[in-house]
């Protein structure tokens, strides 16, 4: 039906935004135009979904996701940008990526339609289109110069929702958000650059470098890095740039602020899609093009990930504000996905990627849950209101839902993942699992007390207390549209967690595929055991 | 070798020289236009009345003020246009001194563009007003010094362009010349005209001292050039490049007449291209001059230096296999040159100076490559790979530095730029223009997918594909790898970590564009013929860096580097 559906989901979203952007400046007619490209961006990004799910029932490119065996899908003939130094349009989906992709085109009109009243609509809506082709070509680029083209261009829409549509200190979390990100993705670049600069030659084809930029070549073609030094070296530079933008603690500290600055849908993509990229690129190129490097540093994977676990646990009890704590709930869920890889159990992978997919439905609906409160309730400390059911009984549905899915309450999604990447934990390192496992207990806490906090214990049975900054006024409960989003990103965590096999499957084929061809043969040569 | 009095001037000659004939026609052009007047010469005994064109009262339209600007303007472009066209034409040697060929075409046109956007932008940055009221005794002191420099600026138009078009008809015949005398008197003609023209706005204290550090400095250097100059003269009897390539070839050993002129040479070009420790004055220049002009010496004036390096370096100097003399030499300079300037950058407060210092910084990489090419350890083909990327990036500078600078003259306009504060919340006044010149230190400071990555990227991965095999590799230890390695294999150490050190002034414009507050939130002063030069060279720093314009690009440059290697 579409020759090459992916090339045209990645190329579709900008362009339209582009003309968007740019329309409203020639034609400088105000209202109407605003609707009419807020219109036009649900639209495009409507029929992107509708492309992808078509994608997934194998109704576009024919693929059997239920059948799935490694290698890449979709795949195009490659289109020359730049073939004297190997650069060529080149896209791809895998296990790993089609999920996240599935995700994006999901989050993306969700997104939107939370925030369908913001201002300034007609630079809003497009932003988030934008946001869409620039996401989606980071999953699908098999090409790393392409990649790390759209790595970049993810922080343009990022950039302008977190300093246009910001909270007061937008200037200084935006400013914050861009620079942690940018000098992460530059000392990344140079990692990418070396492997470059020792892919093998490939000048019959026209590169008068003589090297490719061809993902799977720089992938495959590491052992011609000359030293094992210079490997584990390249390896760390790269998970510099991958755990910056997950985040991972030390380097997690933009992201609080970031997110309590942001607006809704600008946190919502933050938290559903953005932060992927970073397992994403770290399971795709660090991992697959260093196993030795990566099988050398499982002590520092687990200590990373332990660390965002457990700290961004504690500092979660400590939060007063609920987006803040929303922000760090998210550092300690990924620091699972690191300890899930650092286990080398397909399981553990499979659990990981499990758990990429199903924090990027669970985490949107608790910043849309988030951001309601500010909307209507003008803030977000958790000690400021109670028993709020009485008024938003819709919100507080929603929040309890949310709350419940990210502390891992069975039958939800999230639950699913945690307890197959703990599974896998005390598969390879036994007892150590206790330290996770506890400290879930904490996530229980934390999100039962601001849960409890909130929504409950008001001493009046009909009445809650409202925070001061309503100034006496009755808030009202949330708006259709913030309502409907909630709904569809609340059923899909009901039903992720029901019937996880919808992508689970495929993750768990991929994850014992990749552990087979790239992981086993550094973990024998390491002696360490599978 | 041939006396220019018997210069074959056929049809063929001609059409190879076409934009400097172009320009000669335009210098012509521009002096005698504005000039045109109603006089009339009487036949002696009749009445019949002939026009001679030349005095009388002047015509109202080709007295306009703003004539030699349009004059200017169509000239560089026409010339700029003949030159692309040229680039594939097969080489043609014409009186024995010059060689019109891709290379010498190439620079050409890089320089002719870089000329065509300066003029435009002049247009704004020494405005002619066509309504130039002579000041009256009753206007107050202020009013009678602005209709005065009203009056000036009208003056001084015609000047200004006979100047611009002199450093046009000096820069691209210097890209052709192959006799260092040539070289040498076309690099003057450019030269000269440069010191003016960092001079003109005299009146100000900044321009009068940029002018005056500028021409000193210029001379000494360039004497000290020509002095070398005749030291290799003296060594060889001759100053024909290929003459001096064989005498250097049958050199036993070396001679201290060649390689003292050699050098003493180098001091002169190391000027030109702002190398350190030449570049003192570069940043006094670039600052004091007008902006555009800061430009034109940040990338056509450079990349003339870097042209007399292809020649005199690469043709004369480079022994088949073995190491050049002076590779050690300028492997060092290299890496000071862009230490020094990225650190001073990083220090300045006026965004010209930092400009003026990112310029050295540029030159610095670009020298680290040419130490490469004098290594000897290099095949021709990645000579021909390291030159390109050369080559390429003083193309591309084109766009982005000199975009930049056409910024900073849209700020002068409204008589600011010379602090960073001028640039507080650009973000706010001008969206469009602000874009623009984040764009431009994006890709200064080398991000993909902007031009000023590629050519970065071909740089460095010349010089790593050239030095890294060298290193041991059967050791599991980066220690002893990093011991046996070849040193040049640090010189793209340095260039990556110095490009990691610059991203924080460059990236400190984009955030005072973005974050500051303005002083006044006015829009900026209306200049569509600036703003169009400025987008135009935003839309082509994005397309020199991915996709079929860069792939052209590269090609057309690396043919020409090619069929200039393998001539050598």
């Amino acid at each position: 039906m579409i020759s090459d559906p992916l090339t045209v989901i990645t190329l579709i979203p900008i362009l339209v935004s582009l003309v968007l952007l740019i329309v409203p400046k020639i034609t400088s007619s105000a209202e109407g135009l605003a609707r009419a490209s807020r219109a036009i961006s649900m639209g495009v990004s409507l029929g992107m979904l509708a492309i992808t799910t078509m994608i997934f029932f194998g109704e576009i490119g024919n693929v059997d996701w239920s059948n799935y065996n490694s290698g890449y899908y979709l795949t195009n003939d490659p289109v020359a940008l730049i073939p004297s130094i190997g650069v060529y349009w080149k896209v791809g989906a895998d296990a790993l990526s089609f999920p996240m992709i599935w995700l994006t085109t999901l989050l993306i009109p969700i997104s939107m339609l939370v925030e369908w009243d913001a201002k300034k609509g007609h630079l809003f809506h497009p932003l988030i289109l934008m946001m869409e082709g620039a996401l989606i070509g980071v999953f699908v680029s098999l090409d790393m110069f392409v990649f790390y083209a759209f790595w970049e261009l993810t922080l343009v829409p990022m950039f302008f929702l977190i300093m246009i549509w910001g909270g007061e200190d937008r200037k200084y979390a935006s400013m914050k958000f861009f620079i942690y990100t940018f000098t992460a993705s530059v000392i990344m670049l140079i990692g990418i650059l070396v492997m470059y600069l020792y892919t093998p030659d490939v000048a019959s084809s026209g590169s008068i470098t003589g090297h490719s930029f061809d993902m799977s070549v720089m992938v495959s073609s590491t052992e011609f890095i000359p030293s094992e030094g210079l490997r584990h070296l390249v390896w760390l530079l790269l998970l510099i740039g991958f755990a910056t933008k997950m985040p991972s603690v030390p380097v997690h500290t933009w992201l609080p602020d970031a997110h309590v600055q942001a607006p809704t849908a600008g946190s919502m993509l933050l938290a559903g899609v953005m932060l992927k990229m970073g397992a994403y690129g770290f399971l795709r190129i660090a991992v697959a093009a260093f196993p030795e490097s990566t099988v050398a540093f499982i002590p520092l994977l687990i200590f990373l990930g332990m660390a965002s676990l457990v700290y961004g646990a504690w500092v979660c009890m400590g939060q007063t504000n609920l987006k803040r704590m929303v922000a760090y709930s998210s550092v300690s869920h990924m620091g699972l996905i690191f300890l899930g890889i650092a286990t080398m159990q397909p399981l553990g992978i499979a659990g990981a990627l499990f758990m990429m997919f199903a924090h990027g439905i669970i985490s949107p609906l608790l910043f849309a849950v988030a951001g309601a409160f500010k909307h209507h309730y003008h803030t977000l400390e958790i000690g400021s209101m109670r028993g709020i059911a009485h008024h938003s009984p819709w919100l507080s549905a929603h929040m309890m839902l949310g709350w419940m899915a990210s502390l891992g309450l069975p039958l939800l999604a999230g639950f699913v993942a945690e307890v197959t990447i703990l599974i896998a934990f005390w598969m390879s390192f036994g007892w150590l699992v206790l330290l996770p496992t506890l400290t879930l207990i904490i996530t229980a806490v934390y999100y039962l007390t601001s849960m409890q906090r909130t929504i409950f214990e008001s001493n009046d049975p009909h009445h809650g207390i409202l925070p001061d900054t309503l100034h006496g006024e009755e808030p009202r409960d949330i708006t259709w549209h913030e309502n409907a989003g909630m709904i569809i990103l609340g059923a899909l965590t009901i039903l992720f967690g029901i019937l996880p096999f919808i992508f689970w499957d495929m993750m768990s084929e991929w994850s014992s595929g990749f552990l087979l061809e790239t992981l086993v043969q550094a973990m024998q040569s390491e002696g360490v055991k599978p | 070798m041939t006396s220019l009095g018997q210069l074959p001037l056929d049809s063929d000659t001609a059409s190879s020289l076409l934009p400097e004939t172009v320009m000669l026609v335009g210098l012509i052009a521009i002096v005698l236009i504005p000039n045109l007047g109603d006089a009339k010469f009487r036949i002696p005994l009749t009445s019949v009345r002939v026009p001679v064109l030349l005095g009388g009262s002047r015509f109202n339209m080709t007295n306009d003020p703003r004539m030699p600007n349009r004059i200017s303007n169509i000239t560089f472009l026409v010339a700029f246009l003949s030159s692309l066209v040229l680039i594939s034409e097969s080489p043609r040697e014409v009186g024995g001194v010059l060689m019109a060929d891709g290379f010498s075409r190439i620079f050409s046109t890089m320089f002719l563009g870089a000329l065509l956007l300066v003029s435009v932008a002049t247009t704004h940055r020494i405005p002619a007003k066509t309504k130039a009221p002579i000041p009256e005794d009753s206007d107050s002191k202020a009013t009678v010094d602005r209709k005065i420099s009203v009056l000036i600026d009208n003056r001084r138009q015609v000047d200004f362009y006979i100047l611009l078009i002199m450093v046009g008809l000096g820069m691209s015949m210097m890209t052709m010349a192959t006799n260092l005398f040539m070289m040498i008197v076309c690099i003057e003609l450019a030269s000269l005209s440069t010191y003016v023209l960092v001079a003109f706005h005299k009146e100000s204290p900044s321009g009068g001292e940029a002018g005056a550090k500028y021409f000193i400095v210029g001379s000494v250097a360039s004497a000290i050039g020509i002095y070398g100059m005749s030291l290799l003269y003296l060594w060889s009897g001759s100053l024909d490049l290929d003459v001096l390539r064989e005498s250097w070839q049958a050199m036993d050993g070396v001679d201290p007449f060649a390689a003292f002129g050699i050098g003493m040479m180098l001091v002169a070009f190391g000027f030109k291209v702002s190398a350190a420790p030449f570049h003192l004055a570069a940043p006094d220049a670039y600052s004091g001059a007008a902006s555009p002009i800061s430009g034109l010496l940040a990338t056509a004036s450079k990349a003339m230096g870097f042209v007399a390096l292809f020649r005199v370096l690469v043709i004369i100097t480079v022994p088949e296999g073995a190491e050049a003399l002076w590779m050690v030499a300028l492997g060092i300079f290299a890496v000071v040159t862009m230490t020094w300037g990225n650190l001073a950058a990083l220090t300045s407060e006026n965004p010209k100076r930092m400009l003026a210092y990112s310029s050295v910084a540029h030159a610095g990489y670009m020298l680290a490559a040419f130490a490469v090419v004098g290594s000897g350890i290099s095949s021709t083909e990645e000579s021909v790979v390291i030159l390109t990327a050369v080559t390429f990036h003083l193309a591309v500078l084109v766009l982005f530095k000199l975009g930049a600078f056409l910024v900073i003259t849209h700020l002068e306009t409204e008589g600011k730029g010379h602090n960073i504060e001028h640039l507080h919340g650009l973000g706010n006044r001008d969206p469009m223009i602000a874009g623009s010149m984040f764009l431009f230190v994006l890709s200064l400071a080398g991000v993909p997918p902007l031009s000023g990555f590629l050519s970065k990227l071909l740089m460095i991965n010349g010089i790593v594909s050239t030095s890294a095999s060298t290193g041991s590799s059967d050791t599991s230890d980066i220690a002893t790898w990093a011991e046996s390695v070849d040193p040049l294999f640090w010189l793209a150490a340095a260039i990556v970590l110095n490009s990691a050190l610059s991203l924080f002034y460059y990236l400190r414009i984009g955030l005072v564009m973005f974050f500051e507050e303005p002083a006044s939130t006015k829009p900026l002063k209306a200049a569509p013929s600036l703003r169009m030069a400025i987008f135009a060279c935003a839309i082509l720093t994005l397309l020199c860096g991915v996709g079929p314009v860069s792939e052209w690009l590269l090609d057309l440059v690396n043919g020409a580097i090619d069929s200039f290697m393998h001539q050598v």
